[in-house]
């Protein structure tokens, strides 16, 4: 199998969300996401806003949907919690649809943020989401392209939980 | 003087501009400036994000963000977030009556803290405060033609008047009015056309 690095996978992931038709990011990073970030920072294509915190990320987002953009989020976990009641009280209230990439800390074998990483799952499935957890580089275009017809269709949140695995880092 | 005495000052004054409402406000807004173009928010603090999004996302339409102390106050962490984005064509009113009104009137703390040295803090390039409805008008006007960011922020004694209609719709009837609204205002498609969609394809 093919290694990727961490700019490789960020290219690869960003290109996965301009396939799924997202034009509108906005961010907080995790130093695991940073090549991400700046990825989509860089493309000329794609708005990106980054933020001072997750929840006002729901509220734009949901603001830029309303006038027709394909929205996503690039979080981390604890950012995703820290979202929980715009998702509930905005994203679910008025059926909007987000693309959640959330960087999986506390994943398999990740130490110093176990806590987190279990609360994670738990939290997403109470709260109705769908989430899929993305290992693999070759995964990357399918996962991310149904998640987003998924939220889509579904005018919900939909998560994709990216690990260290498919960002190339350690 | 009460929020909705300013509403009215500038009502008239609107036009097509999308407004996004928060709390008591929305039913008062309605009333002087009823429009498919009005959205009631939910979540406490969100109205001035989600006026922000609509904003970036259709920079040649005036966009309002009707905002309340309590909300600001809880949402003070994306004034940096909007100013650093700078849309010109977003106005953002702050009516501040120094309580928590939808929830029984407890005090904020905006008594304590000035909502236009935070918003020139956070990077806003106009923040003003306004001390009647015919300064409110005028602040408005100006900010409406000068085409920048700009924060005006009144403030007023709690309440309302008593005999206003309540909102008769709920959210998911609101988002889909004011999309539809903007699909024929904008002249762009932008639900998804659903099922049926799948048998052209």
């Amino acid at each position: 199998m093919q290694e990727f690095d961490a700019k490789g996978s960020a290219a690869a992931i960003v290109a996965g969300l301009k396939k799924a038709g997202i034009d509108f990011v906005a961010s907080l990073p995790d130093e695991k996401m940073l090549e991400v970030i700046r990825a989509v920072e860089r493309d000329g294509e794609l708005k990106h806003v980054p933020l001072c915190r997750e929840e006002e990320g729901i509220g734009i987002c949901a603001g830029a949907y309303l006038a027709g953009k394909k929205t996503a989020i690039i979080m981390q976990n604890a950012g995703f919690l820290n979202s929980c009641n715009a998702l509930t009280t905005t994203s679910l209230q008025f059926q909007i649809p987000i693309l959640m990439l959330i960087y999986y800390a506390g994943d398999l074998g990740d130490r110093g943020f176990t806590i987190l990483g279990g609360v994670t799952e738990p939290v997403l499935q109470a709260m109705g989401f769908r989430s899929y957890v993305l290992r693999k580089h070759e995964e990357i275009d399918v996962i991310i392209r149904g998640a987003q017809i998924l939220a889509d269709d579904s005018k919900k949140p939909v998560a994709v939980l990216l690990t260290k695995s498919v960002l190339g880092v350690t | 003087m009460q929020r909705y005495d300013y509403l009215k000052a500038i009502a008239s004054d609107a036009g097509d501009a999308l407004a996004v409402c928060t709390g008591w406000g929305a039913r008062e807004w309605w009333s002087v400036r009823p429009s498919e173009g009005n959205l009631k928010t939910r979540t406490l603090g969100l109205v001035s994000s989600i006026a922000a999004g609509l904003a970036i996302s259709l920079p040649r339409r005036k966009v309002l963000a009707l905002d309340g102390d309590g909300a600001f106050l809880m949402n003070l962490c994306g004034l940096p977030t909007i100013a650093m984005q700078n849309p010109g064509n977003l106005i953002h009113l702050l009516f501040d009556n120094e309580v928590y009104e939808a929830s029984g009137g407890t005090a904020t703390a905006s008594r304590h803290a000035d909502a236009v040295t935070l918003a020139q803090g956070a990077g806003y390039k106009h923040a003003r405060w306004a001390t009647s409805p015919e300064e409110f008008r005028t602040a408005f006007t100006h900010a409406w033609q000068q085409n920048e960011l700009t924060l005006i922020a009144v403030k007023v004694e709690p309440g309302q008047p008593p005999n206003l209609p309540p909102l008769r719709l709920d959210e998911i009837e609101n988002k889909y009015r004011f999309m539809r609204y903007l699909e024929s205002s904008e002249r762009k498609e932008i639900l998804n056309p659903g099922f049926d969609s799948k048998l052209r394809s």
